[in-house]
């Protein structure tokens, strides 16, 4: 789950990183106490769980005259579609250099992969396609609590020093909060020093009970019902629901719903044990789903309980039309009991997707 | 035959859970059937001196260790204890350790695999079936009722869309080596890169089926450091951009990490991808005609 601005500053800020002076508001007149320490201009940026804010006017500058009205004009706003309910008001910076810093899990080495350039800031993509050789990379031992100090020496070259304990400090920010990703663009140098003018923390999904997060804001309200329920759920824009076992399997159905033409409604992996209830509630969910005309149930498993899943999908009791595919044990039983009451039971992927496509067209 | 055969012992920690008591069954069915040795011991703490299936239990691995010859273990303990089991298996001395737990926090696997290496330990997984090389040995959860005994070996990041593939494969007379699920999670510990290496030394081995995934680069590298042939399969096509990891998996990948650079890439250095899995038999079949 993706940390708001001012949750992922606050984490930054207790590890010891500089950040400049900031509060959070939930009302344009909550700004008022907070001028003396804000100085004479300041930045206001809406709190919002969207990427590229600043493109959509999600961040305005103000100064003490204008901030009241500036605040209002910011929480009137709708930021990519969203409302905006909190922002950070912070002291503006007297930018000096813009410095990139992240760090984030490398799959081939299976290491923490630090990168860090001189050419921060809102153009890094571009600077990484256009001249990787600015970025400086280097892996870390996971099983080390700090980062060695030749290796913060090679991601500096000539950076300032000062910048050396901000890499440490963010290192074990990433490893105690359990992060996917720790970044900080830009990392600034002022004439008061090293700041964090922004900062981006994604916690690893697998390790929010252990953070003391208790809801993953990044989830629609059907994911969250979907994660209570066991499964991994993802909505999408077609009209195709799509019920599997195993992440490779769903995808893969897609995939060929894809090729035959046909648009995914969704991605909804039941996961192991495919027992009726199970299977009762993904039919449910899916079906609930206003756009879905027809469902693909694709389930493939040497244990899974055939007569066990055309339980399920008969007692789902759906509207729309459910064309399922099932290998597993007591397959004989459960095509009887699925063809009697009229469902369509066909012998492989490649049948029941095309069927489905069919039928939408 | 890779990672291990009929005459490797099998440990599996988490014996007396559900998951593993449930599959100490099935893999010992499957020995009986190959007159493979199969799992000859259980490890959960707490209790040892328990049987399951007949197999004792031990408190922990080196105690087990003392009693029989072990080569590889099977990890079912429940997410937050996962780690902890792949150090202790390979501190013991264990060579391969199959975790098929899932859900273990990614910062937990960088240190338990990082550790297992520095101890020389293979790990296989998390979040993975396993590996089944058919008429030797089952290490997980594969069915092993869809696979037959045959010279192409398999390597997929998926659990059930490897049954599809390897069941599409023996419908097709295609019969297998050795399937390998290494995992889907972010970290893994052998990859594709790992497994092909050793694909590449065993003389069972005569073409390869790579089963990718959307994500990272690591089937391009197993792809391309082998001279086995290969026919791929990357599940994810149509998926849609995954939610972005901040800049860093951009720079990383270079901002080509989607399904359908992924296939480019593979094309590029030569390697056929099947746009569906039920191409991949026809595939494998016109490997061996060419006889490349």
């Amino acid at each position: 789950m993706k940390l708001r601005e001012y949750e992922a500053k606050n984490v930054i800020k207790a590890a010891g990183i500089p950040v400049p002076a900031g509060f959070l508001i939930r009302t344009p007149d909550e700004l008022t106490p907070h001028f003396d320490a804000l100085g004479d201009a300041f930045v206001l940026k809406a709190q919002v769980d969207v990427g590229g804010r600043g493109k959509a006017g999600g961040i305005l500058m103000a100064d003490r005259a204008t901030g009241t009205k500036v605040a209002k004009e910011l929480f009137a706003k709708q930021i990519k579609g969203l409302p905006v309910k909190e922002v950070l008001a912070e002291q503006k910076l007297a930018i000096q250099h813009e410095y990139y810093l992240s760090i984030t899990v490398d799959r081939s080495s299976q290491q923490p992969l630090i990168l860090f350039t001189e050419a921060g800031g809102v153009e890094i993509e571009i600077t990484a396609k256009e001249h990787p050789e600015l970025i400086r990379k280097v892996v870390a031992n996971p099983l080390m609590k700090d980062l060695p100090p030749f290796l913060i020496r090679e991601l500096l070259g000539n950076a300032p020093k000062e910048i050396g304990p901000v890499i440490n400090k963010l290192y074990k920010v990433f490893i105690e909060k359990d992060a996917l990703l720790a970044e900080i663009n830009p990392l600034v140098a002022t004439p008061g020093g090293i700041f964090a003018a922004d900062a981006k923390i994604i916690v690893d999904d697998n390790a929010l009970g252990r953070q003391g997060i208790t809801v993953n804001r990044d989830l629609s309200e059907r994911e969250r019902e979907a994660e209570k329920y066991g499964f991994s759920y993802v909505e999408l824009d077609g009209k195709i629901g799509v019920i599997g076992n195993g992440a490779g399997l769903t995808m893969a159905t897609l995939d060929l719903i894809e090729y035959y033409g046909g648009k995914a409604a969704n991605f909804l992996d039941v996961g192991g044990g495919a027992e009726s209830d199970r299977v009762k509630n993904a039919v449910r969910l899916v079906a609930s789903v206003p756009s879905v005309k027809v469902i693909v149930v694709n389930l493939l498993g040497g244990i899974t309980k055939c007569d066990e899943v055309a339980k399920g999908i008969i007692a789902a009791e759906i509207p729309q039309k459910v064309i399922v595919r099932l290998a597993g044990t007591n397959e004989a039983e459960g095509r009887r009991l699925l063809t009697e009451k009229g469902y369509e039971m066909l012998d492989t992927m490649d049948l029941v997707v095309k069927k489905a496509v069919e039928v939408t067209a | 035959m890779i990672y291990g055969d009929k005459k490797t012992g099998v440990l599996v920690q988490g014996a007396t859970g559900k998951q593993g008591e449930f599959h100490i069954g099935l893999m010992n069915e499957y020995a009986r059937q190959v007159g493979g040795r199969g799992v000859v011991a259980g490890v959960t703490p707490g209790k040892g001196g328990q049987q399951v299936h007949g197999v004792p239990v031990y408190n922990t691995v080196k105690d087990a260790m003392k009693e029989h010859d072990i080569g590889a273990a099977v990890i079912f303990v429940p997410a937050g204890a996962a780690a902890d089991a792949i150090m202790e298996e390979a501190n013991a001395g264990i060579d391969t350790i199959v975790c098929i737990t899932e859900h273990i926090p990614v910062q937990d696997t960088m240190k338990a695999v990082a550790y297992a290496r520095m101890e020389g330990a293979s790990v296989i997984g998390p979040n993975c079936p396993g590996l089944l090389s058919p008429g030797e040995v089952k290490m997980g959860i594969m069915p092993s009722a869809l696979f037959t005994r045959g010279h192409v070996g398999v390597i997929s990041r998926s659990g059930t869309l490897t049954y599809e593939v390897v069941d599409e494969l023996t419908r097709a007379g295609i019969g297998q080596s050795t399937v390998v699920g290494i995992g889907g999670d972010p970290v893994i510990g052998q990859t594709f890169v790992d497994v092909m290496q050793r694909f590449e030394k065993d003389p069972e081995t005569k073409a390869v089926v790579l089963i990718g995934e959307v994500g990272g680069n690591l089937e391009e590298e197993g792809a391309t450091c082998t001279d086995l042939p290969i026919v791929s399969y990357i599940a994810g096509v149509s998926a849609p951009p995954d939610k972005r990891m901040g800049h860093a998996g951009a720079i990383v990948e270079g901002g080509e990490g989607d399904a359908k650079s992924k296939i480019a890439r593979l094309k590029k250095h030569g390697v056929p991808v099947a746009s569906r899995v039920s191409e991949i038999p026809e595939m494998v079949r016109e490997l061996f005609r060419c006889g490349c």
